[in-house]
């Protein structure tokens, strides 16, 4: 356990120049470069403000910045998910022909999208400054909810980029499931609107605790849940131990299984 | 101490027959749920209970038919597989020139790549910033270094991807197949390449279909036949019997 975390360590030079990658690569070639990671979240915040608070009239203040600040860490979040669960598959070419430990490749997509998220902050900040929303000390918390976000979602990423090499189906159910569960989530409405018998349904849903407290550092100016963060912080390095095996006791067929 | 030591390996793979989307989840849920680790029928049995010595500073080189675990082999002393059964023991630094350019990315540069499979080639980001004006040098493609790898010919993605592995210098080298990468003078620079690092006593291990080349280069050959070593010995008996077999 400890052993394959300091693999990881071991070949950080590597990811880190595989995450580069990723990141040049995604939008070489283009016209407007780099500008299309501020591009792409501001049209969506845009037509969910157009249907959700115009049209369907959620009653809420500063509803722009609401919506931005839950839907950027969500979109790390399912692009990271949906990226590294066909880590194994797409790095095939490397996975057969050069020994690396393939740990490293969901890892790489995860950690790319995580970058592209940092990256985004600043338009959060200039809305929060364009809608003039308080913020606080409190933004010392968001690296720690980064952190755990992280980590719960590379674990989910090992068990499914680890299955999705033996059944490709996954491939076709995991952008399914992200879908419900980004409609399951408090990202686009506030917990407030969900009816009390339903809120277990949030309780028992590990991202709704995190982007509720992305919410609170950057919406609602107040001191995010202790007991959820901490919760959400023991859930995920439990899941990362049983991910971490899970992974391992299937890796050896990566290269023939490809 | 041998560079290279193998006892008793066997590797099998599994077939993958594509079967009716009726029959793949009957038999799914029904059989290979509970059976498919011991499904004998799907099985192929590419290398069976092979013992290999290879001395430090040996070439030696490995032949025989489609199909015979050659490139298995090689992919089993690279650690990219592991085998079934046996035990596998390699003392130093292993570079597999099975199959070049493994990492590129279309869309980013020449440059770019050479970095990037120097990392993955287990070179230090120092010593491949050190060698990558020599790499470009080799390659002879600098004019063309800082465009996107997609536009390069086929001939020029060969080039520069043996131009990086050829510089990671290590200690055992296996190569598979990938000499006839370039035109005539480029053959002749990655020979040259080779005939150094036999004179520097590294460990070569070379599969090729090249008899002439194994014949005259290699200081032993094997040839493998259904997973199983046939011949093991001086490479001119070697390909001479192997010759008069496939004939």
């Amino acid at each position: 356990m400890i052993e394959r975390l300091t693999q990881l360590f071991k070949y950080r030079a590597l990811i880190q120049i595989l995450i580069q990658r990723e990141l040049k690569a995604r939008y070489r070639g283009t016209i407007l470069g780099f500008l299309w990671s501020f591009v792409n979240p501001l049209v969506l915040m845009v037509i969910y403000v157009l249907v959700f608070s115009i049209y369907m009239r959620i009653d809420m203040q500063n509803y722009p910045v609401f919506i931005l600040c839950s839907t950027l860490p969500w979109t790390w979040f399912s692009s990271g998910l949906n990226e590294a669960t066909n880590s194994i598959i797409i790095n095939g070419g490397l996975v057969k022909k050069i020994y690396l430990p393939s740990e490293i490749f969901p890892f790489v997509y995860i950690g790319s999208n995580m970058i592209h998220y940092l990256l985004t902050i600043p338009i959060l900040f200039l809305f929060l400054i364009l809608f003039q929303v308080k913020v606080s000390w409190l933004l010392l918390f968001f690296p720690l909810i980064v952190c755990i976000q992280f980590i719960f979602a590379y674990s989910l990423s090992l068990i499914l980029s680890s299955l999705a090499v033996q059944f490709r189906d996954l491939l076709h159910v995991v952008p399914n499931l992200l879908m419900i569960w980004f409609f399951l989530t408090p990202v686009f409405y506030p917990i407030a609107m969900v009816p009390g018998k339903y809120l277990p349904l949030v309780d028992f849903n590990p991202m709704a605790r995190l982007i509720m407290a992305y919410q609170d550092i950057f919406f609602y100016n107040r001191l995010p849940s202790i007991p959820s963060l901490s919760i959400m912080a023991g859930l995920s390095s439990l899941l990362l131990l049983i991910a971490l095996s899970f992974f391992e006791a299937r890796k050896d067929l990566f290269a023939e299984e490809v | 101490m041998s560079a290279i030591e193998l006892k008793g390996v066997s590797k099998k793979y599994r077939r993958h027959t594509e079967r009716p989307l009726a029959t793949t989840l009957k038999s799914y849920f029904l059989h290979d749920l509970w059976h498919w680790q011991n499904d004998h029928k799907n099985v192929i049995w590419a290398l069976r209970d092979l013992d290999l010595k290879v001395e430090e500073g040996e070439t030696l080189g490995v032949i025989g038919r489609n199909g015979s675990g050659k490139s298995t082999l090689l992919k089993l002393i690279s650690r990219i597989l592991k085998p079934d059964a046996g035990t596998i023991a390699v003392n130093g630094k292993v570079a597999a020139l099975i199959e070049l350019g493994a990492g590129f990315h279309p869309e980013l540069t020449g440059r770019e790549n050479v970095i990037i499979n120097g990392i993955i080639l287990g070179l230090t980001k120092g010593e491949i910033k050190a060698k990558l004006d020599e790499i470009i040098d080799f390659s002879e493609i600098r004019e063309y270094i800082d465009d996107p790898v997609r536009t390069y010919s086929s001939g020029m993605y060969m080039r520069l991807a043996f131009s990086v592995a050829v510089h990671v210098d290590p200690e055992i080298l296996l190569i598979d197949e990938v000499l006839s990468v370039g035109d005539a003078p480029f053959t002749r620079k990655c020979m040259d390449r080779m005939n150094y690092f036999k004179k520097l006593g590294k460990t070569i291990f070379l599969v090729s279909h090249d008899l002439g080349m194994v014949q005259s280069w290699c200081d032993e050959a094997v040839w493998l036949d259904s997973g199983q070593m046939k011949l093991r010995g001086n490479p001119t008996d070697v390909v001479a019997a192997y010759t008069k077999e496939i004939r």
